[in-house]
């Protein structure tokens, strides 16, 4: 009867029609959802490149700066300090540093453009805490044969003055280097690698 | 391709036997009048509209700070900072106000073709608790952005409960946690706002579609589709007049989305404060307990309600009086089963009585949206010059008052002592497109 | 009734409901009674005008503490190094808020109060006040600051223009019964760097930029609002298509 007077093929071209531009309509407004988990314009401030002067930082001593709400360790390392790096080789877990924890620019045996300063993410590769600067070249409760380095309070992983770790850690891997580059002789910023570096 | 879809329906069908005769009963074997006119889109529309406002809420909440030191400053960061935050804030708040509009409009649906008279009672009353809930909703909603006008409205609403004699003062602090609004305040309506009442909306929701579904829907002639002559092209058994819910419907109510979609995305994306009236220019200052606003007045789907608190004097030592006419005049909506006693349904059939005390009806809720506004505080020196403006707007908005609950009074006399005249209604639906 | 007679009231009703809508948002846009400022969010020359003015004039005492650097930089079509350079006086980083160097307690024994934060100054009080506010000081020496302005009287800001429009002074109507008199006019005492015109584009461009500065979004709103609603008009269409297909059934049933 009524059936046989209904066009099948229109009825069917203008379902798939309106469904498909709903569909679309439906994905675009979507977008705008989606696109707000994205880091908003205030974390991206605060994520921006920091830059320090170095000028105010003793030998020996170390300064924490956020970056990304992130510690980063800088230290000026004296040479006694440097003199340790090589030694420690047979005690640590990746002395060549060949896992990915550092810029190609940092992947040398002092894990920094230059051999002074370290800058690094002050996070033990464990579970996240911060670990303690533990500078001095003396015997530590935890290590009577101490080389100075970074010891981390919540599960007692340590780490050379390079922020490699020891074997037998709970942290498995060494802390991470970030991209870093100097304004000049006195002055790094943190976030940005060097010109010309990947 | 259409193999693999038939047999996972048939795996799903398998498992969960309801669901295909659930999904049958309510959708395409649902028989709904075919004469449904332009009235008839307002309820799919409120679905719709509450959906949005359920999404575009849970993000905003994703970056709203419900605090009395960081709500303000974390609105403006949703529409400066977090990406795209001031679309989905301006389709929140565009959302708020189109959601009355709609839901004044299938109310007002229900009203004129008589949907709340036997057997929809209970849909009718299932409606009101939605609208009650839903001003519940918006206006801690409206309190959640901490501006000026947020706050001083939540604490004359706030006050409106300190009205009540003997238990009123410690009320009012009880709901607001504090003697003023503030943290407690804004915390315990963050809660409510985004976890408790939504939750009820949705379950009056189902429950409202539910009881429509048992007894069928209404139609503009007012004739009882069900229980007529029977057998369409689709079942022998169904409503001749009835024809299946989707596909029929939801292309058509696809239509009307289309249109509620242009008109929120001009809106949004034109005129997202619409002049005032959606988003007002004092709420784009900060909270101020020391500041009171030029002008306290509700956003504009509050206003014909709480134009009857400012118009009913307070005497014998009580200014409850207004607030109890306020509560009367939603509460009394919850009577109109009973109170409209007339055999015909639909306006179309029915006395010109009727007609005319609806029409005085209509006159009153715009008056006194009016006056809650404070439209007749500006429309009245500007038309009649050098007048007291208080005494004529109370006049005014008091005549209005009357007007409104008189309809009702109006409504029972005519049609309990039999004064009205009704048309014959018709046995089967007349027009339809 | 027929069908016809149906649409038609459709009809009436809608047209009764738009007109109604734009009474009332032109009743919203009366308000006041402020000449128009007459600003336009897409001239982005006027935007950069008035960020100069801003940060020239303003930021010494206002800030826009909702507002970065960096945003006023990508909407204005500015790069980096001219936003730092030729509006950032605070030393404050790219991306942060425009914030006023003065401190709040000195600002407080200064004027009295302290400067308010101009981030949503437009949306609060309408370009259209805003505009005739910077056009409406006069010289008064009966007040502490000896300025005032007509339009919101006994303002705590000296003029921080004065420079660019010059001096007005208030021509008085006398008061009625002992009454203090009305300020009836003003008119321009002395002469400033700009003429009246002048002044009148720069205080049309500040406004402009302050506009901008309360919805930066705005801008965006602009951009896509037509695409979606030719997108909606699309798709409604389209339904409208489609329903009439289906509907063919119940017409023949």
């Amino acid at each position: 009867m009524a059936d046989e007077v209904v066009d099948h093929g229109r009825r069917r071209f203008l379902t798939v029609t309106t469904a498909a531009v709903g569909g679309i309509g439906v994905v675009a407004a979507a977008v705008p959802f989606v696109e707000s988990w994205q880091p908003s314009a205030r974390a991206r401030a605060a994520g921006a490149p920091v830059t320090q002067s170095l000028k105010k930082i003793e030998p020996g001593q170390q300064l924490i700066v956020a970056w990304r709400s992130l510690p980063i360790f800088i230290v000026n390392r004296t040479p006694q300090q440097l003199a340790t790096l090589p030694k420690l080789n047979p005690r640590l877990v990746d002395p060549n540093s060949d896992v990915g924890q550092q810029p190609a620019y940092a992947k040398n045996e002092t894990r920094s453009i230059k051999p002074q300063w370290l800058v690094m993410i002050g996070i033990c590769t464990h579970l996240g805490c911060v670990p303690d600067y533990k500078g001095k070249i003396e015997p530590e409760p935890f290590d009577p044969n101490w080389q100075g380095g970074f010891y981390c309070p919540c599960h007692h992983s340590h780490y050379d003055i390079a922020g490699r770790v020891y074997k037998n850690m709970p942290a498995p891997k060494n802390m991470e280097i970030p991209a870093y580059h100097f304004i000049d002789d006195t002055t790094v910023q943190i976030g940005v690698d060097p010109k010309g570096a990947a | 391709m259409s193999n693999v879809w038939s047999n996972l329906g048939d795996w799903i069908t398998e498992r969960t036997p309801g669901m295909l005769p659930m999904y049958r009963k309510h959708m395409t074997e649902y028989y709904a009048p075919k004469n449904f006119n332009l009235w008839y889109y307002f309820g799919s529309l409120a679905l719709l509209v509450l959906v949005a406002q359920i999404i575009t809420g849970i993000f905003l909440t994703m970056n709203y700070n419900p605090s009395a030191a960081g709500a303000f400053d974390s609105v403006q960061y949703i529409m400066r900072d977090v990406e795209w935050g001031w679309l989905i804030r301006y389709m929140h708040s565009t959302g708020a106000s189109l959601f009355f509009i709609v839901v004044f409009l299938h109310m007002f649906r229900g009203i004129i073709y008589g949907s709340f008279k036997r057997p929809r009672e209970l849909v009718w009353l299932l409606g009101m608790l939605i609208f009650l809930v839903l001003m519940a909703e918006a206006f801690m909603g409206y309190v959640l952005p901490w501006g000026n006008m947020s706050f001083w409205g939540a604490k004359v609403i706030i006050s409106l409960f300190g009205t009540i004699p003997v238990i009123g003062t410690h009320l009012v602090e009880w709901i607001m946690g504090d003697f003023l609004p503030g943290d407690a305040t804004l915390n315990r309506f963050f809660a409510l706002h985004v976890v408790a009442l939504p939750i009820v909306l949705l379950l009056l929701v189902v429950l409202h579609i539910a009881a429509l579904h048992e007894v069928g829907s209404n139609n503009p002639d007012g004739v009882d589709v069900k229980h007529g002559v029977k057998g369409n092209r689709w079942s022998p058994l169904a409503p001749a007049d009835g024809i299946p819910f989707h596909p029929y419907y939801t292309v058509k109510d696809l239509v009307g989305v289309g249109f509620l979609l242009l008109i929120a995305a001009f809106i949004i994306f034109f005129a997202p404060t619409l002049g005032g009236w959606f988003l007002e220019p004092d709420n784009s200052i900060a909270a101020n307990n020391l500041v009171t606003p030029a002008q306290i007045k509700p956003v504009w789907y509050f206003s014909p309600f709480y134009a009857i608190v400012r118009m009913v004097p307070s005497f014998m030592d009580t200014a409850v009086w207004g607030v109890i006419a306020m509560f009367g005049s939603i509460f009394v909506l919850f009577a109109m089963p009973w109170l409209d006693r007339s055999p015909v349904k639909s306006i179309r059939y029915r006395g010109r009585g009727y007609k005319i005390a609806l029409t005085v009806f209509v006159i009153a809720f715009l008056g006194l949206c009016a006056v809650g506004t404070d439209t007749t505080a500006e429309v009245i020196p500007a038309w009649f010059g050098d007048v007291d403006v208080t005494f004529w707007e109370n006049l005014f908005g008091r005549l209005m008052t009357l007007l409104y609950f008189g309809f009702f009074v109006f409504l029972w006399a005519y049609t309990y002592f039999g004064w009205e005249t009704t048309k014959p209604v018709p046995d089967r639906v007349t027009t339809h497109d | 009734m027929t069908k016809r007679q149906g649409l038609l009231r459709y009809f009436v009703l809608a047209a009764l409901m738009c007109a109604l809508g734009f009474a009332s948002m032109a009743q919203a846009a009366e308000e006041g009674g402020f000449p128009s400022a007459g600003t336009n969010l897409r001239d982005q020359a006027s935007l950069q005008r008035g960020a100069r003015l801003f940060f020239n004039y303003c930021v010494g005492c206002h800030s826009l503490k909702y507002m970065r650097y960096s945003r006023i930089g990508e909407d204005l079509g500015l790069t980096e190094a001219e936003v730092m350079t030729n509006l950032n006086f605070t030393g404050a980083k790219y991306g942060e808020p425009v914030v006023s160097a003065m401190p709040a307690d000195l600002a407080v024994t200064w004027f009295g109060k302290d400067p308010p934060d101009l981030s949503l100054e437009v949306e609060a009080k309408g370009a259209d006040w805003v505009n005739a506010y910077l056009n409406s000081f006069y010289l008064d020496p009966s007040v502490p600051l000896g300025w005032n302005n007509t339009v919101l009287p006994n303002a705590a800001m000296p003029f921080p223009l004065w420079e660019l429009q010059g001096m007005q002074r208030a021509v008085m109507a006398p008061g009625k019964d002992g009454q203090p008199g009305t300020v009836e006019k003003l008119e321009l005492a002395q002469p400033g760097k700009l003429t009246p015109a002048q002044f009148q584009q720069a205080t049309r461009d500040l406004t402009n930029f302050l506009e901008y500065a309360s919805e930066p979004a705005a801008l965006q709103r602009h951009r896509y609002g037509v695409w979606v609603l030719l997108f909606l008009a699309a798709f409604t269409l389209l339904a409208y298509a489609l329903k009439r297909e289906y509907w063919k059934d119940v017409h023949e049933a």
